[in-house]
């Protein structure tokens, strides 16, 4: 009885440790970030892994609001994020349901092709996309970020929600159509308060991919009008050399809505990965 | 029953795609109309697309307080900048090229830039008679030319140079090394004394390869621009002068005149070793000469940074005054801009002597690609006024560095492969091998 409760407790200091190992390995980069911002350029270079500054320089941050942008380009990186989450969500909870519920002749063409989205590199369609968002006179508009955000989002969420949605027994619907409602009462009001999971789920991984792109950015964008918030780190890069406490001041400050987002809806994440995949 | 639902779904939500994209579409072709045409009232927008997206420091400022006072004189021009650094801007420089370049903007009068970019004619032809009051180094415009008709105009002298640290050299009895040799043990003493000699910033890529540049023009003497144009047009780098540079090059690295794992770092790590007095030297190009006004670093390592080129090795052609400099960066005027005469008359005052030289020179970013000195304001540091003797009483001059001096593609090899040649994982055999083959 004795030793099998100490094999229990050695066990679980082993667990702890290690469990204690990762999160600090996990949770390194941030403080690290948030150490570099407050000191000067020079003190970056000293040898040592964290840097104790002379004396703590919120000015980085003073600089940073001032002449990096920071608040335009928030707000623009909120807007375009949170309207790619919500069409993400939108058009995958449908088509989810339309591709796995619904029957009808092409529906696993309609899947297949979705899903072929997964296997389409980025950077291919930089210059063909280009040219058809200037053909149609979408560059330096919303679109033209909101629309590729969706398109390469869309894929991986396809895939989630139908693994989800497969796990939802039939009968609810069946019930809820006895009962008399139609199908997009059925969609939204008895399939999509149980795909909560996945839908944070979703809503985390679109928002992580889009929070920090900005290749398609830089390529589509051209006046400060839609700009996001990886910009803003460019506004202290100069020609040879950077300025790169400011730098790592503005990195702090984009980092925090992605970490509070992830914060907010980590309880649903790891719940929705898990019963997405083993039901596939 | 399902089927008719989903369809008239599908209907919708293509309607709605229809709907919004004709939206976007028409405000914005009212938008990119009202940018780049002249309106009625004589208003004119000028696009500029810079390299420098840095606004409140170095280059950057001056190209800034340029624009402010085109404006302030111009009430009617509005001038954008759109900046990017230079990745992204060579990546949506490419995009531009296929459609809607802006009025004028920022190039490199290199071969592996400028010559796909000329090939595709997005370029405006300028006149070259018009610049001849303009004070430009002789031979500064070559890059920007191709079949003789010119293209853009440089900004910038840069020269390649090795820093030091004068007191450190005068504390431990080192001196300026005048041969190949004495810098060879010179490398020894200083490793000796537990410094690094050089600080170099390998990570890059192409700082070495501009210190190669360095090392080949005193090899090869005036014949290095010729030796190299001849070696990227056979695809074959396989001459003795160039074979002796590189081997040159891994000599130094092999008795140790680099940092330890300078391979792996960046230019601030490299610069600021220096800069904290734990290396001797550091090999940069001159409009790093800032570093003495540089208020960040130190008071006794600022004023007693001093610099020289790679010295002369016994045999080599190059003599001591046979420095590697190049105007690299310049700017250009957009072929089909809509607003034309008024992009040139904007290059135009950029090049007025008394802008990019002067507020350059005010504003210790390095050098123009013009005649600077009735500039001096008394107060240089003896670092700039070194640096410019030494531009002075060249005896020739190098053009672009090696790295530039092929397609795009062979400057992508040569800055990743130099790194494996110095530091031992590439024989020097392989090296000139894939270099060569990248020309073709």
């Amino acid at each position: 009885m004795n030793e099998k409760r100490k094999k229990g407790s050695i066990g679980k200091i082993l667990l702890w440790a290690i469990l204690i190992i990762m999160a600090v390995i996990q949770i390194f980069p941030l403080i690290w970030l948030v150490d570099f911002s407050l000191c000067s350029s020079n003190e970056m270079f000293t040898s040592g892994l964290l840097v104790i500054p002379e004396r703590i320089r919120w000015d980085n941050y003073v600089i940073a609001f001032r002449d990096g942008n920071v608040m335009h380009y928030l707000l623009n990186s909120i807007i375009i994020n949170v309207l790619a989450v919500i069409i993400v969500i939108f058009i995958s909870m449908m088509a989810a349901f339309a591709c796995t519920r619904m029957h009808w002749k092409l529906r696993s063409f309609v899947m297949t092709l979705m899903l072929l989205g997964m296997m389409i590199p980025i950077h291919a369609t930089l210059l063909p996309n280009y040219k058809i968002y200037n053909y149609f006179h979408i560059t330096d508009t919303i679109w033209a970020l909101l629309i590729p955000y969706v398109a390469f989002s869309l894929p991986q969420a396809l895939f989630l929600m139908t693994g989800f949605l497969a796990s939802i027994p039939k009968e609810l619907e069946e019930a809820a159509v006895i009962d008399g409602c139609g199908v997009y009462r059925v969609v939204f009001q008895v399939i999509m308060p149980l795909l909560k999971p996945s839908i944070s789920t979703v809503a985390i991984m679109t928002f992580l991919n889009n929070w920090n792109e900005f290749m398609m950015a830089s390529t589509y964008l051209s006046t400060p009008k839609w700009k996001t918030l990886p910009f803003s780190v460019l506004e202290f890069t100069g020609q040879y050399s950077s300025n790169y406490a400011v730098q790592f001041a503005v990195m702090a400050l984009s980092a925090a809505p992605a970490v509070i987002v992830y914060i907010v809806l980590n309880k649903h994440i790891t719940k929705g990965v898990a019963m997405g995949a083993v039901k596939g | 029953m399902n089927k008719r639902v989903l369809a008239l779904l599908m209907t919708g939500v293509m309607l709605a795609g229809v709907l919004t994209g004709c939206g976007g579409s028409s405000a914005g072709s009212n938008q990119s109309a009202s940018n780049t045409e002249a309106s009625a009232d004589g208003e004119v927008t000028l696009k500029v697309f810079s390299n420098l997206p840095d606004r409140k420091n170095g280059q950057g400022l001056v190209e800034q307080m340029i624009i402010d006072d085109y404006m302030a004189e111009n009430p009617n021009v509005k001038i954008e900048v759109e900046a990017l650094d230079e990745e992204a801007y060579k990546t949506k420089f490419k995009a531009y090229a296929m459609d809607g370049m802006p009025d004028v903007v920022s190039i490199w009068g290199q071969p592996s830039f400028l010559d796909e970019v000329l090939d595709a004619g997005v370029l405006a032809e300028l006149n070259e008679d018009d610049y001849k009051d303009y004070g430009f180094i002789a031979g500064s415009l070559e890059g920007f030319k191709k079949d003789g008709k010119l293209y853009g105009l440089p900004r910038n002298t840069d020269v390649q140079l090795i820093y030091y640290n004068q007191k450190m050299f005068d504390d431990n009895g080192w001196s300026v090394p005048t041969t190949y040799d004495e810098l060879l043990k010179l490398v020894g003493d200083i490793k000796a004394a537990g410094i690094a000699p050089i600080a170099m910033d390998g990570g890059d890529g192409w700082p070495m390869a501009t210190f190669l540049t360095d090392i080949m023009v005193k090899v090869a003497g005036t014949d290095y621009a010729k030796s190299v144009s001849d070696s990227v047009a056979a695809g074959n780098f396989d001459t003795p002068e160039f074979k002796q540079s590189v081997e040159v090059l891994k000599q130094l690295v092999d008795a140790g005149a680099f940092q330890t794992g300078y391979d792996a770092q960046d230019y601030g790590t490299a610069m600021n070793l220096f800069t904290n007095g734990q290396a001797a030297m550091f090999a940069m190009g001159s409009w790093e000469c800032s570093m003495a006004k540089n208020e960040d670093i130190p008071e006794d390592i600022r004023t007693n940074i001093r610099a020289f080129t790679f010295p002369v090795i016994v045999g080599g052609k190059g003599g001591a005054n046979d420095i590697a400099a190049w105007n690299g960066g310049g700017y250009a005027v957009a072929a089909d801009s809509a607003v034309k005469d008024e992009a040139i008359k904007f290059l135009n005052y950029m090049y007025q002597p008394d802008k990019l030289s002067k507020y350059g020179w005010e504003n210790g970013v390095g050098m123009s690609a013009q005649d600077q000195t009735s500039y001096l304001t008394g107060d240089e540091t003896e670092l700039q006024l070194s640096v410019m003797d030494m531009v002075k009483n060249a005896t020739s001059v190098s053009g672009t560095p090696i790295n530039d001096c092929g397609p795009a593609t062979f400057k992508t090899v040569m800055e990743s492969e130099i790194q494996g040649v110095s530091n031992g994982s590439e024989s020097i055999d392989d090296f000139i091998k894939a270099i060569g083959e990248a020309c073709k």
